[in-house]
């Protein structure tokens, strides 16, 4: 190999590792480091949530929603819309959680009853200890 | 002393040579016509909108805590605030306004065809950089509307198996739009896109100086019309010198994107502010309206209408890289769209569908 060669040979590789020797550093940078705070468990009390009734929570920086359903008891799920990230609000009404972004309707185990979600709401663990509602 | 002055000038940067050059004895072809502003009218208003974005900078405070409170007071306390404000975002709507419509009129006389591809995705690429421009600064007055239209945004590559979340996290900063969010779409807007954007222009009018302005495809003989198959650079030496004739096109035309901007100002300055604009963000209530602006409306009643998220996604994805790369799709040698009536037809169909989609979108 003649030397000028060799030479721009040794040159675009010094120069390709010294500008590869950022991209992980430049990655780690831009990726967020994971979650703040997490606590394990949210405790409420039973008396907050009338029957047929809900309360928004916020559990481990997850916007919730706490249901009394009738005839079936306590269930946690996400507020956050599957589809595209919106917060749902609960229809009393007609027993259903709505998304106003983009017209997600899902029932309140949190199953798809139409619009664009593609997944259920996540549920949250929910146990009742006396009077208490415990989250996580 | 004055002609001293120019002279030593001129010696070491040679100004006259060239404004003549560039300026008065640059040829354009003599058919041009008006709609072949919109060019100059977007570099125009990309000016404005660096100048009212610096002024805008001494007094906003790009925190979740003060953003808020300093759009506010930019609107209400600070001397002129209110207008600096005002001509950064009818500006920004103007801008994208005008970059569409000199796309429009480059489709129309069918300027992009070879060997203008390369010109064609320059400018296409100028579109989305600006329209990301208005995206990001949508969020930086932190109010329910830009929270809201900013999460239902950065949550549309979570539709892609695989990588999407993790796109979602980098675009956020996290899992939810939150301080992060709005120090990294800050960042993008100021640091990140006006380089991005010089750079690309740069290419863009490399490339028209390169090959030379095309002349609309209409009246001109048949071997004008005919693309070329190797490089020679279109100087129209029988064409008008670009100064005075066309020059006072380009300012009639600025004059009456300034006129509309101030019009708009004057007569309706809330017309981009509706209710939810004016309301602090609050991460725990999606408001009933959230809608992006009237540029991503249609995109937007896409979304809402196609049943499958992923599908949605791609579709939107498909019609950018139709879009992108047209003049690779439309290899036919004629430019003249009125001789062309399947591309009418298909023009029509596609802005009819994207105006209906835009006021569906809006209702």
């Amino acid at each position: 190999m003649k030397r000028r060669s060799f030479l721009k040979l040794a040159l675009a590789f010094l120069g390709t590792t010294s500008l590869a020797a950022f991209v992980y550093p430049i990655f780690r940078y831009l990726a967020p480091s994971a979650g703040g705070e997490r606590s394990n468990t949210l405790s409420i009390a039973k008396r907050d949530i009338p029957l047929g009734e809900a309360k928004e929570i916020v559990f481990n920086n997850i916007p919730a929603v706490v249901l009394n359903r009738p005839g079936k008891g306590l269930i946690a799920v996400s507020r956050v819309c599957t589809h595209l990230g919106c917060l749902v609000q609960y229809d009393r009404e007609n027993k259903r959680l709505l998304c106003p972004c983009h017209a997600g309707v899902y029932d309140l185990e949190g199953n798809i009853v139409s619009g664009p979600p593609p997944k259920p709401l996540p549920k949250l663990p929910l146990r009742v200890e006396g009077e208490t509602i415990v989250i996580g | 002393m004055w002609e001293r002055l120019n002279n030593w000038l001129e010696v070491r940067i040679g100004v006259d040579d060239l404004i003549r050059s560039q300026v008065s004895e640059y040829r354009v072809p003599k058919n041009i016509n008006i709609f072949y502003t919109f060019g100059f009218v977007a570099a125009v208003g990309y000016l404005i909108q660096v100048l009212s974005g610096i002024m805008l900078l001494i007094y906003y405070v790009p925190h979740p805590d003060h953003a808020f409170r300093s759009v506010q007071d930019i609107m209400l306390k600070v001397p002129y605030g209110w207008l600096f404000r005002q001509m950064h975002v009818m500006g920004s709507n103007l801008m994208i306004a005008a970059i569409g419509l000199h796309m429009l009129t480059v489709f129309v006389m069918g300027n992009y065809k070879r060997p203008r591809e390369l010109t064609w995705i320059g400018g296409a690429l100028l579109l989305f950089v600006t329209i990301a421009f208005g995206f990001s600064g949508y969020l930086l007055p932190w109010t329910q509307l830009s929270y809201w239209a900013t999460t239902v945004v950065t949550s549309i590559p979570t539709a892609v198996p695989v990588v999407g979340d993790f796109v979602a996290r980098i675009l956020r900063g996290g899992d939810q739009v939150t301080g992060a969010t709005l120090s990294r779409f800050f960042a993008f807007h100021v640091s990140i896109l006006p380089p991005l954007f010089l750079l690309l222009a740069g290419f863009h009018l490399f490339l028209v100086k390169r090959i030379g302005i095309s002349a609309t495809p209409f009246g001109l003989p048949a071997e004008e019309k005919r693309p070329w198959t190797e490089y020679h650079k279109k100087s129209h030496v029988d064409g008008y010198p670009y100064y005075p004739r066309f020059f006072q096109m380009d300012m009639l035309m600025v004059m009456v994107y300034l006129a509309v901007m101030f019009f708009l100002i004057t007569f309706l300055p809330n017309i981009f502010f509706p209710a939810d604009a004016t309301i602090p963000a609050d991460p725990f209530k999606t408001p009933v309206s959230v809608r992006p602006e009237w540029y991503l409306l249609a995109q937007y009643q896409l979304l809402k209408i196609i049943p499958n998220k992923f599908l949605g996604v791609i579709i939107q994805l498909a019609l950018f890289a139709v879009f992108l790369l047209w003049p690779f799709f439309d290899t036919e040698k004629e430019k003249n769209i009125m001789k062309r009536p399947m591309l009418r037809v298909l023009f029509l169909f596609a802005f009819i569908l994207w105006v209906i989609l835009m006021f569906w979108g809006r209702s």
